[in-house]
């Protein structure tokens, strides 16, 4: 019987063709988007180029794993690895998901009015589900209840009737690379605006939209 | 987030251990381990030595900070100062819970530990309560974190976030019609 995979820990994947990354930076990267996803308020831009390289490891990895015998000690820790790997990928692609169903109106028309060439926030599968799940809304609303309506009031502004994400809100982040002169504003009206450096390391709770633009430049994480 | 999730990444901390068989380097997909020798520690992450332990495969040495001395200056430190000090590990208290649940007999003098570091934890969260009390009742905008672990952060965030955006909208007068979504746990 062969052995393990043995060839997968040391090949680089190429990521867009420019920058080369180990699978372990590969992994990192997942857990940062994760992590970035599972606590901003709004839908970030997907990462399907990760999430397509991870699922190619794990694939790459099973297919090895069919060929070892059971109980062989390497192969139960490499199941342990990829189901470790796993849970952080559903997790990821769920917490997308879960935007997507509380935002989809808003999402949807960020997507329409997005001009050409500038990168899409969803995946196309993404997309096709973001799609389906207004269709599915709003013909749901309709059979239930629009249709006994009055007919001044059958129609539905899906963008006033669901909820925006708050940009508002607050989170707690990590700064990777310093930053200078970020401007916080004021709570109350008796309050002045007042800017802060954030040293690389530290970690801070202040508003999402004051630090939105770093979070998708990877500048700092959230945590 | 789930405790539980913030367990799972304080799971790819290393932790020492010395096995008592031997296997050779095993390329994980996060990077390499091994070789394993009887009898020679080798670094592993903590899920893997947790694993190995349970199927009486290795001992875990326990880490350096794991030690009664260490913690009782350090508690001592925390209960002096009115900052957060500095913490050996950022995943302090996830290891001491998992370590001494499932390695308790591999670390000497254990139950102090679990006290110790349970005092260390209870001062820091009594801290973070006033200072999560100061933030709110000064209207700040803005706080400096440092050296609070990820633990401790999640114990607080859905409360003070939420808190925080409920106060957010009665002071920006928001009708109920046109609220935000709230800050949610994805």
């Amino acid at each position: 019987m062969s052995d393990p995979p043995s060839d997968d820990g040391s090949d680089a994947i190429h990521d867009d063709g420019q920058d080369v990354m180990t699978p372990a930076e590969l992994i990192a990267k997942l857990e940062e988007a994760w992590l970035n996803e599972k606590f901003s308020p709004e839908l970030l831009e997907n990462r399907s180029e990760v999430v397509e390289c991870v699922m190619e490891q794990l694939t790459h990895m099973e297919a090895n794993l069919q060929r070892v015998k059971k109980g062989d000690a390497k192969a139960s820790m490499h199941r342990m690895e990829i189901d470790r790997i796993r849970f952080v990928l559903s997790s990821y692609l769920r917490s997308r998901l879960q935007k997507i169903e509380r935002f989809f109106p808003h999402i949807l028309e960020r997507e329409k009015s997005r001009g050409e060439g500038d990168p899409s926030l969803l995946s196309p599968e993404e997309f096709a589900f973001a799609k389906e799940y207004h269709a599915n809304t709003e013909t749901y609303l309709k059979a239930v209840a629009l249709k006994r309506m009055p007919p001044n009031l059958q129609t539905v502004d899906m963008l006033k009737a669901v909820p925006e994400p708050c940009l508002d809100s607050f989170v707690f982040l990590r700064v990777k690379e310093r930053q200078e002169n970020i401007l916080i504003e004021p709570e109350t009206d008796d309050q002045r605006e007042y800017v802060v450096d954030m040293e690389e390391g530290s970690q801070h709770l202040m508003r999402y939209r004051t630090i939105a633009p770093l979070v998708s430049s990877g500048a700092v994480q959230l945590i | 987030m789930d405790p539980s999730e913030v367990e799972f990444l304080a799971e790819k901390e290393t932790v020492k251990i010395i096995p008592n068989f031997s296997l050779d380097k095993i390329y994980l997909i996060g990077g390499d381990l091994g070789p394993f020798n009887p009898g020679l520690p080798v670094d592993v992450p903590v899920w893997l030595a947790l694993n190995l332990k349970q199927r009486q495969k290795c001992r875990i040495v326990p880490p350096e900070w794991m030690d009664v001395e260490k913690l009782e200056e350090m508690r001592e430190l925390e209960r002096k100062e009115d900052m957060f000090t500095p913490v050996p590990s950022p995943y302090y208290m996830e290891l001491t819970k998992l370590l001494l649940n499932h390695a308790s007999d591999n670390i000497p003098k254990a139950d102090d530990i679990r006290t110790l570091v349970k005092d260390i934890w209870d001062t820091r969260i009594a801290k973070l309560r006033l200072s999560a009390d100061s933030f709110i009742s000064q209207q700040e905008a803005h706080a400096k974190l440092d050296n609070l672990t990820l633990m401790e952060i999640n114990t607080i965030r859905s409360f003070l976030l939420d808190s925080l955006n409920c106060m957010y909208k009665l002071r920006s007068n928001l009708q109920p019609g046109s609220s935000k979504g709230q800050a949610m746990d994805y």
